[in-house]
């Protein structure tokens, strides 16, 4: 993808950040400060046991949650005290999301559930409807409903619709959860062909096998990092297995 | 408490806005209900309370011997009896001349039937011959206390009397001459009580026989007492209903008790829905959990118990709240009623039937909302609780169809498609919208039903500007002579009884020349037509009242005796049902009048208090009536109307909201996660609550050609129980009114989309997100 300028920032810097869930006795502590720097093009695995924090992160980067304390830097933009209802605008210019159960919408085609992104945010700057279609290998099935669809491909249909809007960063919160091996390494095989396109990829997930593909593996426990390791030689999607 | 109750008020706190908007339906249901049910009971017993206290007689003879036809109805069984003198002649009160009625009294002691509340100065003392008591209404238009003095026309001449009383009266609690001239120029009608002596040395003897029954608000019209009447030369026999004051009232209370039933059963309607709506979604959302309990061995009845519980608490809720403050409001819609009217005695009440009725009315509701629901619940599958969610359905050809739209942008074709999508919601949101329309065209019909008959009367069928009763010394050259007079027609006016196959009706003949300009003939059809040289005319009202038609032969009946005619054609004239022949006709089969009457036309421009004046003014012109006054009375008259308008209206725009409101939220908790990956993917909430309030809007324009159908007819079967032989309303609005009322309603739906972008923005994002994974 030609707009792909060396000059975009596409980084994630998150300094401190803490989150807290409720107050007094009942608080939860899911993140315990964390500080964490993604650099712009990185493909970056969130490890972690269920509960562990791993999706209050994700979410945090998005800019769907605030931190209750810490500084988060997406993009180059400061959004530490944006209030979420304030970033509708950052979302649209910087992330896209890719769910575990795709949420596609059931009453529209695979096409209209891209088109209604581009309808609804106002952007058209990027590529055409039927070239993201086109680039997740749906082209053929652009007019059929999710329900005529597999768990793969609607889970292609959720990238094509998180590019729609041509985000600098991709957050991925169990991508492969709901899917089959081969299924889910064809979407990991998409994540990390995006990636390579200059897209920053977080894939949040329990599943350690997916840590293959990483630049770079951050293993979270009880809201903290224990560990953040570089991957010396990322494997190809196609190779891993679980 | 038990555990499942305690799920029911947790659930129902949990979904706080839409039991709220629910509650808040029924309870205008049955506020309504309480209060205009109340205020019908307590209108009709503080009529009767006053009939009762002034001893409205139960009938009025008149014709034949009116002391025989009063002790016949002695000897057959009456309670009471009694004759009296009444007759109707010039006055002149405060420079105004007009024909009046004077009604002759004993001195010193209210009569036995027919007395009068004299609510300032003194009831005619011992031995008076020249007091009189005024009846308030007249009191009031011409200013008149105790102390003034006035003048009255008998065949000698003018007689002045002085007011020594102001007097409400059971029989003009509406003032109105005969059922003919129920709305009328103020101006040219009064009633004043003179002593009995009096009134039959100036005019006459006594000519009505009144009765008394034992029940005395029991009238039938054929019974002992009136038979007994009839044998003794009574020619006509008026029943308490249909005096002028208590028809008119009647047709009033009709309407009214009409729409204490229909407007809360509107409401009661759409809360019925509403509730239903949402009970379904919770159901359909829950239905792993009741699975659950299923696979546990929960019992279906008590599954069932315990949705319907739900339904219950909400209709108890909105029911008790209701009665309330419908009890409230009931003493203040009787209070503003009768003092509008100028109703002598109010009685409030809050009877245990009506406060009973509300209640179970409210609790009805929401447990028929609940009930298919709670039934739906009870049939769950244990097996539903091993799938966690609802598996994709695939689409419809309604949605294969709309994907081929593609010239249309997404979003509305989202919006077409989510209307199939759902057909409970669009079904609930269109009927909320039919039953708005309804709300509002039916009140918005009779208004401009109303007003339009008005003007066809005033300004299409009657085109004479004033109505002129001469007694000698001035004729038709005198007045067209008058400054700013155009035309000037004699006319024949008289009462009459038409006869046919035994049943009469009293009325009012009018005689024209065969060319006359002050009348417009008006036919059903709406083309005119002009007066027959013999037989006569009629307003469709006789056709009813007498079972006529067209070519049947009517026996008018007359002190002068009868005279048969043939009806030539059926009117549509609004207001009053009259007879109408030609001059010489009219005049031979009305009694020999010492009064001469013309209609006059003025000159465009003129000065209408300067014309009163100028005609009053001449010699010999003993009333005179502006045809037009009465429009003018009217429309103030009419003001009363327009606030029950705007109080339909805005309730109308209430029920749209409400019904609306929980649709949407339904519509939203429904389709929580695709709101919220919408907004995942950085859509403004203005944008994704507008997708669902375009939804609602397709939904309301869908319902919208019902709601005008079923509009039209609940504004048709108001007027129709409106109508009657002293008012003849056709439904009729400017083509506009339709569409707009259609427009407002859309625009009330389009305004969802202010509740849809709170509902969007408290979708808790991160929340949804992460529940859909695991
Ligand atoms: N809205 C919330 N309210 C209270 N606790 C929450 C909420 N969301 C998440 N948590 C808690 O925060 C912790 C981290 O959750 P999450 O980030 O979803 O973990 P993971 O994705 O690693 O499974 C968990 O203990 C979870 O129960
Ligand atoms: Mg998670």
């Amino acid at each position: 993808m030609t707009s792909t300028a060396v000059t975009t920032d596409r980084s994630v810097r998150l300094t401190g950040v803490t989150k807290t869930f409720g107050e007094g006795d009942a608080a939860v502590h899911a993140l315990r400060g964390i500080d964490l720097e993604i650099a712009s093009g990185e493909l970056v695995v969130v490890l972690g046991p269920s509960g562990s924090g791993k999706t209050t992160m994700c979410n945090i980067i998005g800019g769907i949650e605030s931190a209750t304390a810490g500084g988060v830097t997406i993009a180059g933009e400061d959004i530490s005290d944006r209030r979420p209802a304030q970033l509708a605008g950052f979302r649209r210019d910087h992330v896209g999301f890719i769910f575990q159960f795709f949420n596609l919408i059931p009453t529209l085609t695979a096409r209209e559930n891209v088109e209604i992104i581009l309808a609804l945010t106002g952007k058209s700057d990027g590529r055409s409807v039927d070239e993201l279609l086109e680039a997740v290998g749906l082209a053929d099935r652009a007019d059929s409903f999710p329900a005529q669809l597999s768990g793969g491909q609607q889970q292609r249909v959720a990238v094509a619709r998180a590019l729609a809007t041509d985000p600098d960063i991709l957050l991925a919160d169990e991508p492969t959860g709901a899917l089959d091996l081969p299924t889910g390494r064809q979407i990991l095989g998409l994540l990390q062909q995006l990636n390579r396109e200059g897209r920053t990829v977080v894939i949040v997930t329990h599943n350690s096998s997916v840590a293959r593909i990483a630049h770079r593996v951050v293993t979270v426990v009880d809201g903290a990092i224990e560990s953040a390791e570089v991957n010396p030689a990322p494997a190809d999607a196609a190779d891993v297995t679980w | 408490m038990r555990v499942t109750t305690r799920k029911s008020l947790r659930d129902l706190r949990r979904s706080r806005a839409q039991v709220v908007a629910v509650a808040v339906t029924i309870l205008l249901g049955v506020m309504i209900f309480v209060a205009t049910a109340g205020a019908f009971e307590n209108l009709t017993a503080s009529y009767h309370h006053t009939y009762e206290r002034l001893a409205l007689p139960t009938y009025i003879a008149t014709g034949g011997d009116v002391a025989a036809v009063a002790s016949a109805a002695d000897d057959a069984g009456a309670a009471a009896t009694g004759t009296r003198a009444q007759y109707d002649p010039p006055m002149l009160i405060a420079g105004t001349k007009l024909l009046g009625r004077v009604v002759g009294m004993p001195a010193g002691d209210q009569p036995e039937l027919g007395a009068i509340d004299v609510t300032e100065g003194s009831y005619l003392s011992a031995g008076a011959t020249d007091e009189a008591v005024v009846e308030t209404h007249a009191a009031s238009t011409f200013g008149l206390a105790p102390g003034d003095t006035l003048q009255v026309y008998a065949a000698d001449g003018w007689h002045e009397v002085t007011v020594v009383g102001v007097a409400v009266s059971a029989e003009y609690i509406w003032p109105a001459r005969s059922r003919q001239d129920a709305v009328s120029d103020p101006h040219s009608f009064a009633v004043l009580y003179l002593p009995e002596d009096t009134v039959n040395a100036w005019f006459g003897p006594d000519n009505q026989a009144l009765v008394a029954m034992p029940d005395r608000l029991t009238a039938s019209s054929d019974n002992a007492v009136t038979r007994a009447m009839d044998d003794a030369g009574a020619t006509a026999i008026q029943a308490w209903e249909d005096m002028p004051s208590q028809a008119t009232l009647n047709e009033d209370l009709d309407g009214f008790d009409e729409m204490s039933k229909a407007f809360p059963a509107l409401f009661l309607t759409a809360a019925g829905v509403a509730s239903y709506v949402m009970l379904s979604r919770r159901i359909l959302m829950e239905r792993p959990i009741i699975a659950t309990l299923m696979a546990g061995g929960a019992r279906r009845g008590r599954v069932l118990r315990m949705y319907l519980l739900q339904g219950l608490m909400i209709g108890t809720l909105g029911g008790v709240v209701g009665v309330l403050l419908g009890a409230l409001a009931n003493g203040a819609v009787t209070s503003a009623y009768t003092s509008a009217l100028g109703v002598p005695d109010t009685i409030v009440e809050n009877y245990p039937w009506m406060i009973a009725s509300g209640v179970v009315f409210g609790v009805l509701v929401g447990l028929l909302g609940a009930l298919f629901p709670a039934l739906a619940a009870s049939r769950t599958e244990p097996a539903a609780a091993m799938h966690a969610a609802a598996p994709l359905r695939p689409p419809g050809p309604w949605s294969r169809l709309v994907a081929r739209l593609r010239w249309m942008p997404v979003p509305a074709r989202m919006a077409l498609r989510d209307i199939g999508r759902s057909p409970r919601r669009t079904i609930a949101t269109m009927l909320g919208a039919v039953l708005s329309m309804v709300l509002v065209l039916a009140s918005v019909g009779i208004m401009t039903t109303m007003v339009h008959a008005l003007e066809t009367q005033y300004d299409v069928i009657d085109n004479q500007d004033a109505s002129v009763a001469v007694s000698g010394g001035t004729d038709a050259a005198a007045l067209e002579a008058v400054d700013g007079v155009d035309a000037v027609e004699a006319t024949v006016v008289g009462q009459v009884t038409a006869r046919a196959d035994g049943t009469g009706y009293a009325t009012v003949l009018r005689g024209f020349r065969t060319d006359t300009e002050m009348h417009t003939f008006l036919l059903e059809d709406g083309t005119t037509t002009t007066l027959p040289a013999s037989g006569i005319l009629a307003g469709v009202g006789l056709a009813d009242v007498l079972d006529v038609e067209v070519g049947d032969q009517l026996t008018l009946v007359t002190e002068a005796g009868d005279t048969t005619v043939t009806l030539e054609g059926l009117l549509a004239e609004p207001m009053g049902t009259y007879l109408y022949a030609a001059e010489d006709v009219a005049r031979g089969a009305l009694p020999d009048g010492t009064v001469a009457s013309y209609d006059v036309l003025f000159a465009d421009g003129v000065d209408r208090d300067t014309m009163r004046e100028d005609i009053t003014a001449l010699d010999g012109v003993v009333a005179y009536e502006d045809s037009k006054a009465l429009l003018t009375t009217v429309q103030q008259y009419l003001g009363l109307f327009w606030a029950f308008i705007g109080v339909m209206i805005a309730l109308g725009g209430v029920l749209a909201l409400a019904v609306m409101y929980v649709t949407l939220a339904v519509n939203v908790v429904e389709r929580t996660g695709e709101l919220a990956t919408l907004r995942a993917a950085g859509v403004p909430v203005r944008k994704v609550a507008g997708t669902i309030s375009t939804e609602n809007v397709v939904a309301t324009a869908l319902g919208l050609p019902f709601g005008l159908v079923a509009g039209t007819i609940a504004a048709a079967g108001f007027l129709s129980t409106f109508s009657s032989d002293l008012f003849t309303f056709e439904l009729w609005w400017s083509w506009w009114v339709p569409w707009l009322a259609a427009a407002g309603v859309l625009v009330a739906s389009a305004l969802s989309r202010i509740p849809a972008a709170r509902a969007v923005r408290r979708v808790d994002v991160a929340r949804v997100v992460r529940e859909r994974a695991v």
